[in-house]
């Protein structure tokens, strides 16, 4: 067992050597690995994916679903698009994934569509229908991995195992360290200034916000913001009028213009009044760069930070 | 609830002012309550409010802030109050128009939400949100003729040669109520994905988003229903003997099924268009005005209105407060309070 385990990663030794340049320290741990040569069929190697299940997947995957927008732009942000042979109604970018077969939406896919595509890995979000769907398609013998970013390391570690998946560690890497770069760079730029306290505004009526658990949580903290319902629980909560109000917010972000396109552009009745629409700091911004944990999430970083704290990005 | 004939067709004059006494007093006494519990209620909520600022600024109707800070101030009266008063509109509106349907029809389980009127209603809001999104008056308009099609859809469905026996109502109602509901989930389907989520919230009953354009328009419909069903009140108490009965003592049982079906459908698009559908408050309320005060409708009609006002801001402060700074949908303490409430109810009766 060890011999093989040592064989198979002098096949992979760029790969290895790239996932544990990326993954220092603990998260290493939770990509414990083992590929396996069979004689007859391809190199299959077993992945833990974020709902901490062991799945098995051919490497290099060339016949590859996605399920969710975000798995969609990173399979294109890593230049393999090409293997993308199914994608939900709501995966609209890059314009290239429109040309790729639809099979329903994020929640409600078409099974037969998806078992007649032939696809050889499954890329997933949420764990939700997990147990019916995943049972369908292993007695079809294709893999459902889940990828859930929850916070930007989320985001990384999905373009890396997506990645690996698809055999494109280099441009994998290549991408995180961008992404990276372009944190570090907006991290850098708000240090030291005292964080603006922000009301994430997801719907106005009825008042939905982004709680503990939302991925643009750990955004707004890294933008140099301070979400005033950074601890409420959940991911997105339906909140209080009047506790929107009472926390004087100084700011208040509406993420619209992207998939949600005019909804959501106008501040809640509860909120027009606070002194954050008063002074006019309300801040449009692409929700798709907000709500989707993928490469774009950095532009949405970016733009939260340069709206929030505008004389740290004065040149 | 059982309606025996001599209590209503032998009222002589005597009887009848100590109905119109005891009507007074009793709604005098429920309306005491009401105010009460709307100066109460607006005291609660997910952010604490100094109590006797508060109540000096309540006092004057909002002239004085009486040391309220700014936002404060916001909270109690841009915020707390409309609720409050939208809440009562609603309750107020459900529970009359479940009263007026149960006389009519004759029918103790007759209720918009049991009937699928609510569902009705919910589709008329829905085409008015999606294609006539940004005008809210919109939404009433085509609330109430989804309200009345669906009442004539189950009046059609359910009237069989023998009449509308409870069992062909109820059976009429839900499949009024599902066809409905399919027709729901068709159209958020197709909707945006997202404006789903607090479209399903929506269809729970919520009072937050309590629109200063519908909140006077909810709360006018409310008062003048109530009025003209306590107005047909003794046209409705002959029909629950039957309607041929009711025509014999001289009811012009046609023009009455007409105002009842008009002004019900008028409540309850109201109320749907401003909250969405909340549940039970057409049944259990009816019920506990009858239990309590009897079954006259001159009585139990306005009676129910205000303890409908009474139970909606209730459940609606629960709803606001239980797991505040979060909200439930009103519509889910109404049933958790409701069901059980009715099962005791039938029990006792």
């Amino acid at each position: 067992m060890l011999s093989r385990n040592f064989r198979a990663s002098a096949i992979h030794a760029v790969s290895i050597l790239a996932c544990a340049l990326l993954l220092a320290g603990t998260l290493a741990c939770t990509h414990s690995t083992s590929s396996q040569q069979s004689p007859e069929g391809p190199v299959r190697r077993e992945l833990t994916d974020d709902a901490g299940r062991r799945v098995s997947v051919p490497v290099p995957t060339n016949r590859v679903i996605s399920l969710a927008p975000n798995l969609t732009e990173i399979v294109f942000a890593i230049g393999a698009g090409d293997r993308l042979v199914g994608r939900t109604t709501y995966c609209d970018f890059p314009a290239e994934a429109k040309a790729v077969a639809a099979v329903g939406d994020t929640l409600q896919p078409s099974l037969e569509r998806i078992i007649s595509l032939q696809p050889q890995v499954v890329l997933i979000s949420t764990s939700s229908q997990l147990e019916v769907f995943t049972k369908q398609l292993q007695n079809q013998n294709i893999a459902v991995f889940v990828t859930d970013p929850r916070d930007l390391d989320g985001v990384f570690r999905s373009i890396e195992q997506i990645g690996l998946i698809l055999g494109h560690t280099q441009q994998a890497e290549q991408l995180i360290q961008n992404l990276r770069d372009r944190t570090r760079a907006v991290e850098e730029a708000v240090k030291g200034r005292p964080p603006v306290r922000v009301f994430y505004q997801l719907s106005a009526e009825p008042l939905y916000t982004a709680g503990h658990d939302a991925f643009v949580t750990d955004l707004m903290r890294r933008a140099g913001a301070m979400s005033v319902t950074a601890d409420v629980p959940g991911a997105w909560p339906k909140y209080s009028n009047e506790s929107a109000l009472a926390a004087q917010p100084e700011a208040i972000i509406l993420p619209t213009g992207g998939s949600m396109g005019a909804a959501n552009s106008t501040v809640t009745e509860a909120l027009a009044k606070s002194s954050a629409a008063r002074q006019g700091r309300v801040y449009k911004i692409n929700d798709d760069h907000l709500t989707r944990p993928g490469p774009r999430s950095v532009d949405g970083l970016e733009a939260m930070a340069r709206a929030l704290h505008p004389e740290a990005f004065k040149q | 609830m059982s309606i025996t004939a001599s209590g209503f067709v032998n009222s002589t004059s005597r009887q009848n002012r100590v109905t119109l006494r005891k009507t007074l007093i009793s709604c005098l006494a429920l309306f005491a309550a009401l105010l009460l519990s709307i100066v109460l209620m607006s005291l609660i909520g997910s952010e604490a409010l100094p109590v006797r600022d508060s109540l000096c600024a309540l006092a004057t109707f909002g002239a004085s802030s009486c040391g309220l800070s700014q936002d404060q101030f916001d909270i109690l009266f841009q915020i707390r109050l409309p609720r409050i008063l939208l809440a009562a509109a609603v309750g107020g509106s459900l529970a009359t128009a479940g009263a007026g349907y149960q006389a009519l029809l004759r029918n103790p389980l007759a209720e918009p939400y049991l009937l699928g009127i609510s569902n009705g209603a919910a589709v008329g809001t829905m085409i008015a949100l999606v294609f006539f999104g940004t005008n809210e008056w919109t939404r009433p308009l085509l609330a109430f003729t989804g309200a009345l099609v669906a009442t004539l859809a189950v009046y059609r469905l359910a009237r069989g040669r023998a009449g509308a026996t409870p069992e062909r109502l109820i059976l009429a109602g839900v499949i009024v109520t599902t066809f409905l509901s399919s027709v729901i989930v068709f159209v958020t389907t197709l909707m945006d994905a997202t404006r789903i989520r607090s479209f399903t919230f929506w269809l729970l009953g919520d009072l937050s988003g309590s629109s200063k354009t519908l909140l006077p328009v909810a709360i006018t419909i409310a008062v003048a229903g109530t009025l003209a069903l306590t107005l047909n009140a003794r046209s409705l108490n002959l029909l629950m003997l039957g309607e041929r009965d009711a025509f014999d003592l001289g009811v012009e049982v046609g023009r009455v099924r007409v105002v009842v079906f008009v002004v019900a459908s008028l409540l309850v698009g109201s109320s749907v268009a401003a909250s969405g559908s909340v549940g039970y408050v057409g049944l259990v309320v009816p019920h506990l005005a009858r239990l309590s005060l009897g079954s006259d409708n001159r009585i139990s009609i306005p009676a129910a209105a205000l303890l409908g006002a009474l139970f909606v801001i209730v459940a609606d402060t629960i709803a606001r407060t239980i797991i505040a700074p979060r909200e439930l949908p009103v519509g889910a303490i109404t049933a958790l309070i409701g069901a059980p409430l009715f099962i005791y109810l039938l029990k006792r009766a």
